[in-house]
């Protein structure tokens, strides 16, 4: 009982103004350990993605078919981000690098994936070049690209060109590297992917017949036998693979990215 | 007499299936060992790898930046000794170092490489001549990325130390690793000298002063 006034005077002086100073005190630690994490976007859906509002519709549609189509021809993923900010106290070397990592971009054997940062308020930019495509896109290209070509026109304030050439340049860099496949990690690859998934089904069949006419199994009164009903899973359905029209999406290939390639700033 | 005999034949059965069950996880954690510590001696592979490909840019780039008139020699000189104290300190590319004093020496050498380099490409920047000339952008160019890569590869390299290291100490994969010489491994260390912040100076007439050890090597 004794300590009662002693913890009504502790809560009062709170009260009076100290609230206020622990809010704030507590507001600025939020807001530096806010700052110091690290933000990894999510995977992309798509080839070219403007987050930050940069250009106009019809170009980043026309990007992504080109991107898109790009990869069909070479089997080269490259992908564009726009991001209004950077998410990181990183260097922007480090923290691209992680990203791109974490997307996946490129398939997994070849590892030829490349990705564009684009950070519009830290005027920054940089070209992440996976493991594969290191020695179609070595560091100084890169760099030639992102500060010769890139940067005078994002300086002009004309990022829909800026990024229109770097896409090219990137693309002309890498084309005849791998020969291409004709389709896109996410898109269907035609009838010769689903063949052993036919095959298979096929022997299913004659397995639940041969079960079925030898008897004595219980599950066979059903009449059916097993039958396996593919359900859509096993491949992702982002756009065929002779596509003209419609939204190609990008799926990344788990490709792997060792901190190769070069940026600028503006 | 019987019943002796049966009661043999339960123990025997026992003792069978403890040895087998032992073979069987000692095998496992064996197995698994041994794909842990391939992945380092891979990762170290890659580090080992990046550091070569950074000693290769170096006789390129002096040659380059020396073609300067009246370059300062001593930056040069600075970079070629600290080149060659990294070519004396030679690891086996092909096996990560069980040794720490070992790796702590390849990672001050290779460290007096970066100081060093920096030292030369921020000394380069007061030299217009050097700047224009596109064969010394384009290696400086290199030389960032390999930096780049160099962070990237020794990261790749502490974290499957981390995965294997975790495994040689955690029980009961350690009683194995102990008996079948598994040593935990060391892994990189930040700079001595990096939590420090670097000195700000702004005297920007006399020389560029000496920049404190960076984080990268």
């Amino acid at each position: 009982m004794p300590n009662l006034p002693r913890r009504s005077r502790l809560i009062v002086p709170l009260r009076s103004g100290h609230t206020i100073h622990l809010f704030l005190a507590a507001l600025t630690l939020f807001a530096i350990s806010a700052n110091a994490a690290e933000v990894i976007p999510a995977t992309p859906s798509a080839y070219f993605n403007d987050y930050a509002g940069v250009v106009s519709k019809e170009a980043a549609s026309r990007f992504n078919e080109q991107l898109a189509q790009f990869e069909r021809d070479t089997s080269d993923q490259v992908v564009v981000a726009v991001f209004p900010k950077m998410q990181s106290d990183s260097d922007i070397a480090d923290y691209t690098q992680r990203v791109a990592q974490a997307w996946g971009v490129g398939q997994k054997e070849r590892r030829n994936g490349v990705v564009l940062f684009v950070f519009i308020e830290d005027r920054k930019m940089f070209i992440q070049v996976g493991y594969g495509l290191e020695g179609a896109l070595p560091d100084a290209t890169t760099f030639d690209i992102t500060e010769r070509h890139m940067k005078p026109l994002f300086r002009a304030g004309n990022y829909e060109a800026g990024l229109a050439t770097g896409i090219d340049l990137i693309c002309k860099a890498i084309r005849g590297e791998y020969k291409g496949s004709g389709k896109t990690a996410a898109g269907g690859g035609g009838v010769f992917s689903l063949l052993p998934f036919i095959i298979f089904i096929i022997v299913l069949i004659i397995i639940s017949r041969v079960i079925r006419k030898a008897g004595g199994y219980g599950y066979s009164s059903r009449g059916g036998g097993p039958v396996f009903i593919p359900s859509g899973g096993g491949w992702s359905s982002g756009g065929g693979s002779s596509s003209g029209g419609g939204f190609s999406g990008f799926g990344g290939g788990g490709g792997s990215f060792g901190g190769g390639g070069a940026g600028s700033s503006w | 007499m019987n019943k002796f005999a049966l009661g043999c034949g339960v123990l025997i059965a026992i003792l069978l299936f403890v040895v087998v069950v032992a073979a069987i996880a000692i095998g496992g954690s064996y197995n698994r060992l041994v794909r842990l510590q391939q992945a380092v001696d891979q990762s170290w592979a890659q580090v080992q790898n990046v550091y070569q490909r950074r000693a290769d840019l170096i006789p390129n780039l002096v040659n380059t930046v020396s073609g300067a008139a009246n370059f300062e020699k001593s930056t040069l000189v600075e970079v070629t000794n600290a080149r060659a104290s990294v070519g004396r300190v030679q690891l086996d590319p092909n096996k990560a170092p069980t040794d720490a004093a070992q790796l702590q020496q390849f990672q001050a050498a290779q460290g007096q490489l970066s100081n060093a380099l920096s030292r030369l490409l921020l000394v380069s920047e007061r030299y217009p001549e050097l700047k224009a000339n596109q064969n010394f952008l384009s290696l400086q160019a290199q030389l960032e990325g390999t930096e780049n890569r160099i962070s990237v590869e020794r990261g790749n390299f502490n974290k499957t130390v981390q995965d294997y290291n975790v495994a040689v100490r955690s029980f009961p994969t350690n009683l194995i690793a102990g008996m079948l010489g598994f040593p935990p491994k060391p892994f990189f260390t930040a700079q001595p000298g990096a939590e420090k912040p670097p000195p700000v100076q702004f005297n920007f007439g006399s020389p560029a002063p000496a920049p404190a050890a960076t984080a990268a090597p």
